[in-house]
């Protein structure tokens, strides 16, 4: 055989061989019964006879089988002219039947080139489609052809599997009879996920879908899920364990996202007073004193975009009964179903503590601010009223033009510890809630007209005003006017010539804040003081300690102003480039006040 | 007729400082430094105007305030909160009293004229 098939340059399989052997019989036989006919004188009747194999041949092999037709054709010929020549009947009826055989050999192998090609095509589909593939009679339910994944995916053979039936493969009876009524359903069905047994005894998680192919016969496509359902185990049995970790502990835990809670554990349940069912969806922002709503939003806020790695904040929490509980929370990002959220870790500040504390604080503050006020503000009152007599009648007090100069810059220096003292007592107000908002609506660019003219800051530097003219603010004007000229007085005071200052509305309609930034080509702030300037009395940092002295109190009052209308203020700077102020505040005041 | 200024303080340095502010303003002074002096004296001679101190011994200026309007009914004598504590906007709310007006310490003198000049203008 392998001789033979060296012999020919191509391969010769067993059925091949056998085809062989019945187109020659066939042709000898043939050739024998003409020759037979012939010598007997009776005719040539018997030329149909070489269609048999003409057309076995073409049938199987299309191309040889026509070669076949052509020798049958020419032999044929030659034996069949012997005996009709000279008659030119015979002659043109022998000839149209040699030519015949050609022509049947070609129309059988048209078709079977057509037929054949569709049966690889789909024979190619088969085998090699990534899904398993297994047709199965409906009724006996006996495997009539499987594909080489499939076989792979149970580690049988094709012989096993033709010896199988298709329910056999499945893990359990259970399993065996409802995939028996769901075939016995009759409808197709997709997605139907089981377990096979294979060989080896290995459970392999599969989907399976089937539709029919003919009256009896089902085509079944089988997905191997194994990794995927693994994984999900795997995934699951980690959620599980973390829920049982995040459900015992003590401390209350909150996951936010899209500014919506969408988890919350069972302390923090006991904590709120609120059943899961109110929890989640809710926003965070309901639970939230609104006093502290910017800070906890500010947050969330940097914990979202994860430019600080733990964020902390002290804040009153609204819970079901009407109180307000104090807690302080740390915000971390974290990522819940794939989607980046915030982790809110709660840790109860015991209350009776903090009443306690907070009263005797307040009283303690209050006393404070008073004693204060008077012990520093009265002695000034003799100084600066006798400077203020001196200079405002020189002459019947005898008073110098050069004593004037030095009254002048006394007065002067009257005048700024005045105004630190009194930003001192601003902040220790604000700081005890005493200062209540004073809510308007206003025009922007008039005000910030009104500031820099105020404060002839035009003279000291270029502004760019790029606020649109019809812009308004709902709050308290003249907070909002104080910390503008903080901001405007700041950066002319820390720009550098020629000082270019631009002050810029930035906030496009959908945004629930304002914001309003004020740009300077300063100095610029090294990173690490960015937020030490916002302290009332931060530590001095060597070097640049002594540029910074002189902003007193003035952000840290802007800062609480701001604070108080729910927004916060941020600031960006490059060292030596600029500096940039942003202020943020609710587009729409607090519900409370309105 | 030259317009008499009564002030209420228990501070001898800033009398003896309002003594020769309010002159130099055209006013004539009264310095009490006890709020129960002050009060008899404003029975027996109503002044235009009261610069009032808050933080004084035996009485304060609240008391002394409550004490004019109620007891003595006298409300229409403006009176200015002369004082160096900032707690006292709320108080000042609650009182709704159109005569009263508030000049926070240290106060400089154009500050002053122009306080006094709201009532006596």
């Amino acid at each position: 055989m392998k001789r033979l098939n060296r012999l020919l340059g191509y391969s010769i399989s067993p059925t091949d061989l056998i085809r062989f052997v019945i187109i020659a019989s066939l042709t000898l036989l043939c050739f024998i019964i003409i020759t037979y006919s012939l010598s007997r004188n009776l005719g040539t009747i018997y030329a149909q006879l070489f269609y048999f194999p003409v057309i076995y041949a073409t049938y199987f092999y299309p191309r040889k089988g026509l070669y076949l037709a052509g020798a049958c054709a020419v032999v044929y010929e030659c034996f069949a002219y012997l005996y009709v020549f000279p008659d030119t009947g015979g002659m043109i009826l022998v000839t149209g039947q040699a030519l015949l055989f050609v022509c049947i050999s070609a129309l059988v192998a048209y078709f079977s080139e057509k037929i054949h090609a569709s049966e690889i095509h789909n024979r190619n589909i088969v085998e090699k489609s990534p899904m398993g593939i297994i047709l199965f009679d409906k009724n006996d339910y006996t495997i009539r052809l499987t594909n080489t994944r499939f076989e792979h995916m149970v580690g049988y053979t094709a012989e096993d599997l033709a010896r199988m039936t298709f329910p056999e493969l499945l893990s359990t009876p259970e399993e065996r009879l409802r995939f028996e009524e769901s075939v016995a359903s009759g409808e197709e069905v997709r997605s139907f996920e089981t377990v096979f047994l294979t060989r080896e005894k290995e459970p392999v998680w599969v989907n399976l879908s089937w539709s029919r192919i003919t009256e009896n016969l089902l085509s079944c496509t089988v997905v191997d899920i194994n990794k995927f359902r693994l994984a999900k185990l795997a995934a699951d049995k980690i959620d599980a364990q973390y829920k049982q970790v995040t459900d015992s502990l003590p401390t209350c835990i909150v996951i936010i996202r899209d500014q919506m809670i969408v988890y919350a554990n069972p302390s923090f349940e006991v904590f709120s007073g609120y059943i899961p069912e109110e929890l989640l969806g809710r926003d965070p922002l309901t639970l939230v004193h609104p006093d502290d709503q910017a800070d906890f939003l500010q947050s969330c806020h940097i914990a979202e975009t994860g430019s600080s790695p733990l964020g902390r904040v002290d804040v009153n929490l609204l819970i079901k009964s009407g109180r307000i509980r104090p807690a302080t929370l740390f915000f971390t990002r974290i990522l819940q179903d794939g989607s980046p959220s915030v982790l809110i870790n709660l840790v109860d500040i015991p209350e009776q503590e903090n009443v306690k504390g907070r009263s005797l604080q307040d009283k303690k503050q209050r006393g404070i601010i008073s004693t204060f006020a008077c012990e520093l503000r009265t002695p000034l009152q003799p100084i600066m009223g006798y400077i203020n007599l001196l200079m405002q009648d020189p002459e019947t007090y005898g008073v110098t033009e050069e004593t004037r100069i030095i009254l002048d810059r006394c007065a002067k220096s009257v005048d700024r510890e005045r105004q630190l003292i009194n930003q001192m007592l601003e902040l220790s107000v604000i700081d005890a809630g005493k200062i209540p908002l004073e809510y308007s609506v206003f025009s922007v660019p008039d005000l910030v007209r009104t500031i820099i003219n105020a404060g002839g800051y035009a003279a000291d530097a270029d502004i760019t005003i790029d606020i649109p003219a019809h812009l308004t603010f709902d709050a308290d004007k003249n907070k909002i006017s104080t910390v503008l000229d903080t901001m405007i007085s700041n950066a002319v005071k820390y720009s550098t010539h020629p000082r270019k200052i631009t002050i810029a509305y930035r906030s496009s309609p959908n945004d629930t804040m304002h914001r309003l930034s004020i740009r300077d080509n300063g100095i610029g702030i090294t990173d690490a003081r960015l937020d030490e300037i916002f302290e009332p009395f931060p530590i001095p940092e060597s070097g640049t300690a002594l540029k910074f002295d002189k902003i007193g109190l003035s952000l840290a009052i802007a800062k609480k102003y701001i604070k108080m209308h729910g927004g916060y203020i941020s600031v960006d700077s490059i060292l030596n480039l600029e500096t940039t102020f942003c202020i943020h505040i609710p587009k729409k005041r607090p519900a409370e006040v309105e | 007729m030259v317009h008499k200024i009564l002030v209420v303080e228990d501070d001898q340095p800033i009398l003896d400082l309002m003594d020769m502010l309010i002159r130099k303003l055209g006013y004539e002074p009264v310095l009490v430094a006890n709020g129960f002096k002050a009060l008899e004296l404003v029975q027996k001679e109503p002044p235009a105007l009261i610069l009032l101190d808050i933080m004084m011994t035996p009485i304060n200026g609240w008391e002394f305030l409550e004490k004019l309007r109620g007891e003595f009914g006298m409300r229409s004598i403006p009176v200015i909160l002369f004082t160096a504590s900032p707690l006292i906007d709320e108080k000042m709310k609650e009182m709704k009293d159109p005569n009263l007006g508030v000049l926070t310490k240290p106060v400089s003198f154009s500050e002053l004229k122009a306080g006094i000049a709201r009532y006596l203008g």
